[in-house]
């Protein structure tokens, strides 16, 4: 599906190139090459005055719940960019957006399919898509931006994440459960995760929280998705007397081990993996529960909060150009995705190269680009020299919120997330 | 005790769903010697149905699961009497073919009506509980164990004691006998699909109303239930029930005592126990506990 960016640029390619300086995110705001080039040339997605995006999203199937929301988010960024005049007030956006159905095998064709047409991928929705077609990137040298949280991403130069990896998440919730959440190194600290890459990365967090503050992981779970019932590793986990249980899972999980957790009465402090959760459990039976036991790892703030200017920006965007956008968190990494794009690209039409030789040069070149307190600042540049960020914010369940969510601590980070290390892996 | 107690408790809440469905797909097979491939997207459709009487249309929920089964029914019966009608005689691999199509064909029907969206049913059970002894018993396994108990028990009333039960039985065992004394095979045939659309819309709705919700991914369910169904014996209805309670119970054990049993096997045993239960019983008896042994004439 080719999705037509509209926008009334004549208005000013000045107040575009202003208002992305102001936002301070779109642009980096450093880079080895700060000099202008020419324009740039027309190349495979590029035609002198349309600059297309790819965006493989599951648009149907399970994981539709999040693409829907993700690309709402993708669209309404880029919207608001051509309505300012496009990149570097001239170039508008367009997006080509296919539908991986969340298959590994379906998102390789898709990527295929629509490779030699765009420029960059805004969006490459789930660890397994990604991996999958990390090769193919790798030898078309091409970029895309996964919209995933795996750590695995940050030292991949055909990559451009945006937010804090899960381990930086599950590192700061235990740094919150120490130091304020009532818990020391003697308490039952267990982990309950998913069999796959994403649990594992949930795990690496707690394993590395373990060995920063010595303390010992006293039980962990693990389970396939789509599980049905979870008496027996709740049963787990209550005998080993788990007093604090971090989980790495997808909503509808989530929303099974919780229940199941408040059926056996066992109660007690989760954190929870910002996966985990969806807007439908602040409405569900299971609230109650979650609001006395639950915490989520996440990060910027709860949807309408105006004293932060990324989500004032947001919101007064989603009002404009998607009306019927309900408040969502997936909204926002889409949103936060297409911007980090976004400075990519106003990069690469400074280099006036928008090759896809050109796209990479940018992305290395780029330095720290902002998010507005939307996620934490993320400081790109060679792969081998990137730093994610490694802020977080904890949120509550509170159905009276939008999308479920009431900020308990926003935009903190710990000292042991300061201290992780993402490296290379042998992919 | 009680912790195994508890773990018997939630075997036999999940095997009671695994068994709805197995009895879904013998009952097909036994009366037109298919699989039916369809039956985990039945089970959503019948799932999502509850969903639009339960809230939607605000019917107390007891009546918006037997609407749910009724309509289910009726599509079952309908797809059989529109399409697989028009494949009788046809050879059993291409029918199957078709139930596989109708089951890609129902996906993307469900989520076109009712979205991707996570869906919480309105129901009396949710995460209610009662405590018996030691013991924390859910609400909503609670009715599905006893609706399972009484859809068994009337099924097999329904078999023994009804003339349209004595004529599926007959058509089982002979359809080209039971036609000759005036039997109507297409009436059975859809009668099957009825049944079996219902017993797979009342498993439905049983998940959905758990604190999971109800998304298009509930029809998975299918899947580990086919274990049940092989275990049991393709044709033996007591079989499928004998078969779900097995991998219900053997699937919940390994899960309880995965950290104290069965570690040194790795994390996520109870995954693969149904179909080592499964391989291990057709090792011994190929037709399964309550199959049927082909019998040849060489």
């Amino acid at each position: 599906m080719l999705v037509r960016r509209r926008g009334k640029g004549v208005v000013a390619a000045v107040a575009a190139a202003l208002l992305v300086a102001a936002c301070g995110g779109a642009g980096g705001d450093g880079g080895s090459d700060s000099g202008q080039a020419g324009a740039p040339g027309k190349t495979a997605g590029f035609d002198g005055t349309t600059i297309r995006l790819g965006v493989l999203t599951p648009s149907t199937g399970s994981v539709a719940v999040i693409g829907l929301p993700l690309t709402a988010g993708n669209k309404v960024w880029f919207d608001q960019v051509n309505a300012s005049g496009g990149i570097a007030g001239k170039y508008r956006v367009e997006l080509a957006q296919e539908d991986t159905q969340y298959k590994p095998d379906v998102a390789v064709q898709q990527y295929n399919k629509i490779k030699g047409n765009v420029v960059a991928f805004t969006q490459l929705l789930g660890t397994p898509s990604t991996l999958a077609v990390l090769p193919q990137l790798r030898s078309d040298k091409v970029l895309a931006a996964p919209a995933s949280l795996d750590g695995l991403w940050v030292r991949e130069e055909n990559l451009l994440p945006v937010g804090a990896p899960y381990q930086v998440q599950v590192i700061n919730a235990v740094d919150h459960y120490l130091k304020e959440g009532g818990g020391s190194t003697s308490s039952k600290i267990c982990a309950m995760v998913q069999d796959d890459v994403y649990g594992e990365a949930g795990l690496q967090g707690l394993n590395f929280a373990a060995e920063r503050y010595k303390f010992s992981i006293a039980n962990t779970q693990k389970f396939k998705i789509n599980t049905e019932n979870y008496t027996g590793q709740i049963g787990a986990l209550a005998g080993a007397g788990c007093q604090m249980v971090f989980l790495t899972a997808t909503p509808s999980d989530a929303a099974k081990i919780w229940g199941t957790a408040a059926q056996a009465r066992f109660a007690p402090r989760w954190y929870g993996q910002s996966p985990s959760y969806t807007g439908a459990l602040a409405k569900s039976a299971v609230a109650p529960y979650l609001q006395q036991a639950v915490l989520i790892v996440s990060e910027g703030t709860e949807w309408g909060d105006a004293s932060v200017s990324g989500m004032r920006d947001m919101v007064a965007r989603a009002t404009q150009f998607a009306p019927q956008q309900p408040p969502d968190y997936y909204f926002a990494f889409g949103y936060n995705q297409a911007r980090a794009m976004t400075a990519v690209l106003e990069k690469a039409v400074q280099q006036g190269n928008l090759s896809r030789d050109g796209i990479l040069a940018a992305s290395k070149a780029l330095g720290t680009v902002g998010f507005d307190g939307l996620a934490g600042d993320y400081q790109y540049g060679a792969a081998e020299t990137r730093n994610p960020p490694r802020s977080s914010t904890l949120f509550a369940v509170d159905p009276a919120k939008p999308f479920g969510l009431r900020t308990v601590k926003y935009n903190f980070t710990s000292d042991a997330a300061k201290a992780y290390e993402f490296k290379k892996s042998e992919m | 005790m009680t912790a195994f107690l508890q773990n018997c408790f939630a075997g036999l809440a999940l095997g009671s769903t695994y068994a709805l469905v197995a009895l879904g797909f013998v009952v097909i097979y036994k009366s037109t010697g298919v699989i039916n491939f369809a039956q985990g997207g039945l089970l959503a459709l019948g799932a999502y149905l509850g969903y639009t009487f339960s809230n939607n249309l605000a019917i107390a929920f007891a009546v918006a699961i037997v609407l749910a089964c009724v309509s289910a029914a009726v599509v079952g019966a309908a797809f059989e009497r529109i399409v697989l009608r028009r494949m009788v005689g046809q050879p059993p691999f291409a029918v199957i073919m078709i139930t596989i199509g109708l089951l890609f064909v129902l996906e993307p029907l469900i989520t076109s009506i009712w979205g991707f969206d996570n869906k919480q049913v309105d129901n009396p059970w949710n995460i209610q509980t009662v405590g018996v002894g030691g013991l924390v018993l859910g609400v909503r396994d609670l009715w599905t164990i006893g609706l399972t108990a009484a859809v068994v028990i009337g099924f097999f009333a329904f078999f023994r004691y009804t003339s349209l039960g004595l004529a599926m039985r007959a058509t089982a065992f002979d359809p080209e006998a039971a036609l000759a004394q005036g039997i109507s095979a297409r009436r059975v045939y859809a009668v099957s699909w009825a049944i079996a659309a219902a017993l797979a819309a009342l498993a439905g709705i049983t998940l959905a109303a758990g604190p999971g919700g109800l998304q298009p991914s509930i029809s998975f369910i299918a899947l580990a239930a086919f274990p049940a169904m092989i275990l049991g014996g393709l044709d033996s209805p007591g079989g499928a029930v004998a078969g779900g309670l097995i991998i219900g119970l053997a699937e919940a054990l390994t899960r309880g005592y995965q950290d104290q049993l069965f570690s040194w096997a790795g994390d996520n045993v109870s995954v693969i126990v149904p179909y080592l239960v499964m391989i291990v019983i057709l090792l011994i008896r190929p037709y399964g506990l309550a199959g049927t042994k082909d019998v040849r004439r060489i």
